[in-house]
């Protein structure tokens, strides 16, 4: 009986080894996923749907905006007009790129199928239209005009966009409500200054995408306020 | 009567049929008109079938079964057979050891590898910056049937002017270049090629080339040019045409309303 | 950093989308409790139906040994049932774990079908305990006849129920195309998703393929009760309740490709880039080992009629033919394995002028393989005429010239076969494939009128002598151990083949697959994937039927005096 019972597994056993092996010997070809798609924000630079290039359909997009407000404000407050289908994942740029950046690239976007009618004056009056508007570079006065309290540099470096914190903000980077209990002062100052110094388990391959750039953004005493309020979060 | 004796035997009959079908695969094959020599793969994958089908034909009928073995077991117990089962000690395991050397020894030639040679396209391209959707499009340059001849010609140009090198006088892969490319360049005179696919699907091939090929089409790059750097919309259109009419096939044709292709 | 704004939007849209499982993966995990899921269906929808019609020809017949068959299809139901149900439920929670994004959409989408899909799962278990339970009770006359409906009703249920969760994965891959990523999946029509373009088909591809699964694993059962028997009784049961099961699972595998050919066209029809990737992109491979699945199907399933030829009085006559259709077979399958494109190295594709062979790729191609496996078919129907007829000497006056007009009937169905095969070639692709069609249907055309008349030929027919029932040599039950497991990893590779197809999409253009796993893998892989849930759904199966024979011995019924066990159940289920 036994030997029965060890022939039907062996032929079940070598049934199966044979059409893996086989299957296993034929060129592998995996079906990776088209670069193309791994993005998942409205393609600005084709056809979209039949509408034309951005440029031209950028004044169309709300009632009442013309096509350099449309793209100022897609950019200040992504949030404002997320096209349908999509997810509102965008970071607010405001935060991110200077004034003259953000202008450089509406008037790219206008470009593309458009005529560019961003002018020099739009700079300074973006300037003192976005009350976060930020110089990237030592002789910068520093985040939220210097302001040291810790909210207003929070909301000014735009922390909320990535972490979560006291019940605000996404998930996508470690929540920071109870980041004194994990890290000490010195710890969280070295991680503001340089993101990479230690990275969160579980977070490894997120690493690089926090800006590098707080160093030069906060001046001393802010990032000394901001270092002291996140410890004190336990 | 010896030989009689041997041939009415199923386990001569059987190495016999092995090696009659070795024979005719690896050699009888490629003399035929036309042919060319079976790839190594294909030589095992036809010998294995051919295999099964004996054993089953010497075990679907217990007499023959019982014969069958005979010869084989005798090998294996008979003293008078005594010097044939030393043989088979060394020559078995020499055969084993042989085919594991060929298997593992190293030698220059590239391993054979599979390219999809006509890997699924995409549903639309960006041809210089303008979108063109391929799915159930048909070469535009045939709407104007009076103007073709024309179109044929300006595509006959250009093909000599660039693509001649590689693909040939007669359009059969054999340019003077040909012999130097890993892939070889596409015989369009072979019913495997055009003769199979769309216009559509060709003019991506030619507007991307081998950089444009997807995943599927590597691991050896081809070294087909992106074409839509040098050539326009019409230009790719119009050779196309030269293509079909210098070969006599005709493009696939797609289908809307009843599907279903293999 | 445009790459790590790219990292981050990503990482936002799959942040609560997507779980992770330990060591193999959410993919591989969803993978196994899918695929082991689908055999224990399969299984339990395939052999109620055939339990049924046992049963009838046991009501109708007259003979007892077919209501004790059935009964023995049905005890194996029993705990193959709780095992679909369990399978089940793992993979409710590993996608509900593991892909809860996706999972809500498809609940948001479907969720008063998986309503009726509960509450018609649970009317089904409660229908077939009352059919197993009441089997001795309503055992006569009209409570009988009641008895048999209650299996038909079985049937009834188990098919909604497929219907049903076959709506949900049709939909992945062929959502109506007025549905849109931006679409509220809340305010999809239910019926509108239900009906997509490949609903009906996989219903209909499945349906069939059950059948030949449940017959192939009964064939399986029945080998192995047939090698572990002791007398020769319960030997000559399992030979001919093995003999049954291939049955069953032979023919109802004839019509399976026909079917699976009109999925094909509905893919193609839904989305030609679809069917591109499906034919002729990363999955051209897959139809290469297809191809040689089907062959070993075919050449088994000959090989094992072939043998049990030696158990029939009368069959000698045939044998002399046999060689011959083993001839027929290897052609087809050496025809039908040729790779279109064939792996070669630089030096061999350099003498080939590409990787087609000059001569060898005119078999590589739909025309060559179409008609390889047309004749193929009618070789396996004929073998099973053949084995059929062996038995009898028929004795209706017009015997010889039915005899020629079958032949006849072979010649032209092959002569058409062969015809379209060899047109295919000098005309377009798109007349080529309506020829398929046209082979496909003279085959079908042969195969019923032959049938037609061998039935009216074998009236009154003279007997040879009973068929030795039990007197098979142990190979002829490996063999259908081989076919058990081929059907099993073909239905897994078709599987794969199903579900590949949609590439990166968890809903085909609708939902995008943006976890870790949303690249296919390439066939090894799941080439490994799949022996693995064959291998753990034979292993639970072997379970199952073991605990089956602690239950009860055995059910096979001792032969009456004069009648070997058999003969006429033959007779009956080979028609």
């Amino acid at each position: 009986m036994w030997a029965t019972n060890l022939k039907v597994v062996g032929v079940v056993l070598g049934t199966l080894a044979l059409y893996t092996l086989i299957a296993n010997k034929i060129p592998q070809v995996q079906s990776e996923v088209p670069q193309a798609l791994t993005t998942r924000a409205p393609n600005l630079l084709t056809d979209e749907k039949g509408t034309g290039l951005i440029g031209a359909r950028c004044g169309k997009r709300e009632p009442g905006k013309s096509c350099k407000q449309y793209l100022f404000e897609s950019l200040d407050n992504p949030t404002a007009y997320v096209v349908p289908g999509y997810q509102p994942i965008m970071p607010v740029m405001t935060k991110q790129l200077s004034p003259q950046q953000i202008w450089a690239v509406i008037a790219f976007l206008e470009s593309q199928g458009g005529t560019v009618d961003v002018s020099a004056s739009d700079i300074p009056a973006a300037g003192a239209g976005v009350a976060s508007g930020v110089s990237p570079g030592p002789a910068g006065p520093g985040l939220a005009g210097g302001s040291t309290d810790p909210q207003a540099i929070i909301q000014a470096a735009g922390c909320l966009v990535c972490h979560k914190l006291d019940g605000q903000g996404q998930v996508i980077a470690p929540d920071l409500t109870h980041v004194g209990s994990r890290r000490t002062a010195e710890s969280i100052r070295k991680k503001v200054l340089d993101p990479t110094s230690s990275i969160a388990k579980g977070y490894e391959k997120l690493a690089g995408i926090m800006p590098k750039t707080f160093g030069t953004m906060l001046n001393a005493a802010q990032l000394e306020a901001l270092v002291q309020y996140l410890a004190a979060h336990k | 009567m010896n030989l009689r004796r041997y041939a009415d035997h199923p386990f001569w009959q059987a190495v016999g049929i092995v090696v009659a079908a070795y024979a005719v695969i690896v050699y009888v094959v490629p003399l035929l008109p036309g042919s060319a020599l079976v790839p190594k793969s294909v030589v095992l994958q036809y010998m294995a079938t051919v295999l099964v089908g004996v054993l089953i034909y010497v075990s679907d009928n217990e007499e023959r079964w019982a014969s069958f073995r005979e010869p084989i077991h005798a090998a294996l117990v008979e003293p008078r057979l005594r010097l044939v089962r030393a043989g088979l000690l060394v020559a078995v395991p020499a055969l084993v050891g042989l085919v594991a050397y060929g298997q593992v020894r190293t030698t220059v030639a590239a391993p054979p590898n599979l390219r999809s040679i006509h890997p699924a396209p995409p549903a639309e391209i960006t041809f210089r910056g303008k979108s063109i959707t391929l799915t159930g499009l048909d070469n535009p340059l045939r709407q104007h049937p009076e103007s073709t001849p024309a179109y044929t010609a300006e595509g006959k140009r250009i093909y000599y002017q660039n693509c001649l090198p590689c693909h040939g006088d007669h359009l059969d892969g054999q340019g003077h270049y040909a012999a130097g490319f890993n892939p070889i360049p596409a015989n369009f005179q072979d019913n495997g090629t055009i003769a199979q696919l769309t216009e559509s699907f060709v003019f991506w091939r030619v507007a991307k080339g081998g950089p444009g090929l997807p995943r599927e089409g590597t691991p050896w790059n081809s070294a087909m040019p992106r074409w839509e750097d040098f050539l326009t919309e019409r230009e790719i259109w119009s050779v196309i045409l030269f293509l079909y009419d210098q070969t006599g096939w005709t493009p696939r044709t797609w289908e809307r309303s009843q599907g279903g292709a293999r | 950093m445009p790459e790590a704004l790219l990292l981050l939007q990503a990482a936002a849209d799959t942040s609560h989308a997507y779980g992770e499982f330990p060591l193999i993966g959410a993919r591989a995990a969803v993978w196994i409790a899918a695929e082991v899921h689908l055999m224990f269906a399969a299984f339990v929808l395939g052999v109620p139906m055939f339990a049924v019609v046992t049963e009838a020809i046991g009501i109708f017949g007259g003979d007892e040994r077919y209501d004790r068959l059935s009964k023995e299809f049905t005890r194996l139901l029993l705990v193959a049932y709780s095992a679909t149900a369990i399978w089940g439920t793992i993979l409710v929670f590993f996608l509900a774990t593991l892909y809860p994004k996706f999972f809500a959409y498809l609940l948001a989408v479907f969720a008063p079908s998986t309503w009726v899909y509960a509450g018609l799962f649970f009317v089904e278990s409660f229908t077939l305990y009352l059919y197993y339970y009441g089997w001795d009770r309503w055992k006569k006359g009209r409570a009988k006849v009641g008895h048999w409906t209650l299996g038909i009703l079985l049937n009834v249920w188990g098919t909604i129920v497929m219907f049903i969760a076959n709506s949900w994965l049709t939909y992945m891959m062929t959502p109506p195309r007025d549905i849109t990523p931006s679409t509220d999946p809340t305010t999809i029509k239910l019926w509108h998703a239900i009906a997509n373009a490949t609903w009906m088909p996989i219903n209909v591809h499945r349906l069939i393929a059950n059948v030949v699964f449940g017959g192939a694993i009964v064939g399986a059962y029945a080998s192995y009760r047939f090698l572990a028997a002791r007398t020769e009784d319960e030997r000559a049961h399992y030979d001919w309740m093995g003999y049954v099961g291939n049955f069953i699972a032979m023919s109802a595998l004839i019509v399976l490709p026909f079917a699976g050919y009109w999925l094909g066209r509905e893919i193609y029809q839904y989305d030609q880039s679809m069917g591109i990737t499906m034919m002729g992109g990363f999955m051209s491979w897959l139809w290469v080992i297809q191809a040689f699945l089907i062959a070993v199907l075919f050449l088994t399933g000959n090989y094992y009629l072939w043998i049990g030829m030696g158990r029939i009085p009368g069959a000698e006559r045939f044998r002399p033919y046999t060689k011959w259709l083993l001839v027929i077979l290897v052609l087809g399958a050496i025809v039908w394995g040729t790779p279109h494109t064939m792996i070669a190295d630089s030096k061999e594709l350099a003498a080939m002028g590409g990787s087609h062979h000059p001569f060898l790729g005119a078999l590589g191609v739909m025309s060559a393989k179409n008609t390889a496996v047309n004749l193929m078919i009618l070789t396996t129907f004929l073998s099973f005429l053949l084995y059929r007829r062996a038995n009898t000497r028929p004795v209706v006056p017009w015997a010889r010239t039915g005899t020629l007009i079958q032949g006849a009937m072979f010649a032209i169905a092959a002569g058409i076969v062969l015809f379209y095969g060899i047109r295919g070639y000098f005309v377009e692709a798109i007349v080529r494939i309506g020829f398929s069609v046209y082979q496909v249907l003279a085959v079908l055309a042969c195969i019923l009128c032959v049938t037609v008349i061998d039935l009216l030929m074998a009236r009154g027919a003279q007997s040879l002598g009973a068929i030795r029932w039990g007197k098979m040599p142990p190979r002829s039950q490996y063999a259908l151990f081989i076919l058990a497991v081929t059907f099993t990893w073909l239905m897994g590779l078709m599987g794969f083949a199903r579900s590949g197809i949609r590439q990166y999409w968890h809903v085909w253009q609708v939902m995008q697959d943006t976890s870790a796993y949303a690249a296919t893998p390439a066939l090894g892989y799941a080439a490994k994937m799949i022996s693995l849930c064959v291998l753990i759904f034979l292993s639970l199966v072997a379970f199952v039927f073991w605990l089956g024979g602690l239950a009860e011995k055995s059910t096979f019924v001792a032969a009456a005096p004069g009648v070997s066990p058999g003969t006429r159940g033959a007779q009956h289920v080979g028609h």
